[in-house]
């Protein structure tokens, strides 16, 4: 019963002089190769007239994602549905990885700002594309320059509040799963007490099937939602800084 | 160990490059691999149906100009069918005519002929009845006198008799 949890970031794989990286940096690797691989298996050999498969699920996918960017951006922001689409594969994926054992990279703090930082780039560029520098200075003090301030604030909290959602799902997942296999191998542990052989008690028999329900929460739904989410709201933002 | 792992909310300055440098080739990497052929792709079947329908459209009008070219010729053909019908009609009423007219000049001329020779024929029954007559007469004449009256002198005398008979009949 002595047996410490604990529940910690990511951690350093190896070192390239000052360069740190981190097991969270090599699975985004790792995703980043499975992505490019299932795309190029998605696209090989397209026809005209699809005969395959996977050329229709490659189209579906293509125009699911137009179909988004029309419906929250508008039609001339078409050529932002790559990275609407890189932006979701990789959380959505980095997310489900967890439910192969590796630490999720949509776990790791740095790698959720990352993220979000991008997101709030983007806004400011476009701000400035649209309004110019005076138009998107201006912005702040508006509707009266009473409320600079909260204004300010409120543009630096979207990126916050997005990091902050999308890392503290994950996470939280992550540790809630970590605590209940604790807690279930502790009960397996003292149930099995009465058997007094000491194998058999190390059989940690709670620890399968009820796991694998609330992966089905933690992993897949909340992966597939905040990846949604997050893809959803840079949309709404980006778009939102052009009027 | 402990400096090689962080805490779980910690942030990592190199972590936050690597992301950023990873979302950016992932967005190529989207771009490239996905959308780009897939909208090439979907460019060209657009391309093609459009072809595809401009070739129909044509094809509806060459055959809807066709359809009265021939509706056109069609009634021309029934118009020649009517007048080469009518022709022969004509042409068969006319022949028709004429070998009738032929038939009934021909039955004229045999009815004509038959009558002349019913004509001719009678003539002669009569010659030979009108000399069977006088034998008959001579004969007859011969037996009442029996004698000196020369056989020529009656005969000629009765044939005389008779043809003025023959002619008051």
């Amino acid at each position: 019963m002595g047996s410490e949890i604990a529940v910690t970031g990511p951690r350093v794989l190896f070192r390239i002089g000052p360069i740190i990286i981190t097991n969270t940096v090599v699975t985004s690797w790792v995703i980043m190769a499975v992505i490019a691989a299932v795309c190029m298996y998605l696209t090989k050999n397209l026809k005209v007239k699809p005969d395959s498969k996977r050329q229709i699920i490659a189209e579906k996918l293509v125009l699911t994602v137009y179909g988004l960017i029309d419906g929250t951006m508008g039609q001339k922001w078409r050529h932002f549905a790559p990275y609407i689409a890189a932006l979701f594969a990789y959380s959505f994926c980095s997310s489900m990885s967890s439910l192969v054992g590796v630490k999720p990279p949509t776990g790791d703090l740095s790698i959720i700002i990352g993220m979000a930082t991008i997101t709030f780039i983007m806004i400011q560029v476009v701000n400035l594309k649209y309004k110019g520098v005076a138009g998107s200075l201006k912005r702040f003090a508006e509707p009266v320059p009473l409320i600079l301030p909260l204004n300010i604030i409120s543009e630096i909290a979207t990126p916050v509040s997005m990091t902050f959602r999308h890392f503290g799902n994950i996470a939280a997942g992550g540790v809630i799963t970590t605590l209940l296999y604790a807690a279930l191998a502790a009960l397996s542990g003292l149930v099995l007490k009465i058997v007094p052989v000491a194998f058999i008690q190390s059989i940690p028999i709670f620890q399968v099937g009820l796991p694998a329900l609330l992966s089905i929460y933690f992993d897949v739904f909340t992966s597939f939602l905040q990846a949604y989410i997050f893809c959803m709201l840079t949309m709404v933002y980006v778009s939102g800084a052009a009027e | 160990m402990p400096n090689n792992t962080f805490e779980l909310v910690s942030f990592v300055p190199w972590t936050l490059i690597f992301t950023w440098c990873n979302l950016f080739i992932l967005f190529l990497i989207m771009k490239k691999l996905l959308f780009k052929p897939v909208m090439k792709i979907l460019e060209q079947r657009q391309n093609e149906i459009d072809t595809m329908y401009d070739t129909a459209s044509t094809a509806s009008e060459k055959a809807k100009e066709l359809e009265k070219e021939y509706s056109l010729k069609l009634a021309s053909a029934n118009e020649q069918a009517g007048d080469i019908m009518k022709n022969a009609q004509a042409q068969a009423r006319k022949r028709e005519n004429e070998i009738l007219e032929e038939a009934r000049g021909k039955a004229a001329a045999m009815t004509e002929k038959a009558h002349a020779e019913i004509e001719q024929e009678k003539k002669k029954v009569y010659e030979e009845i009108k000399g069977e007559i006088a034998d008959i007469s001579v004969s007859i004449a011969s037996k009442m006198v029996e004698r000196e009256i020369n056989a020529k002198d009656h005969e000629a005398l009765i044939s005389q008799f008779i043809e003025n008979v023959g002619e008051d009949k």
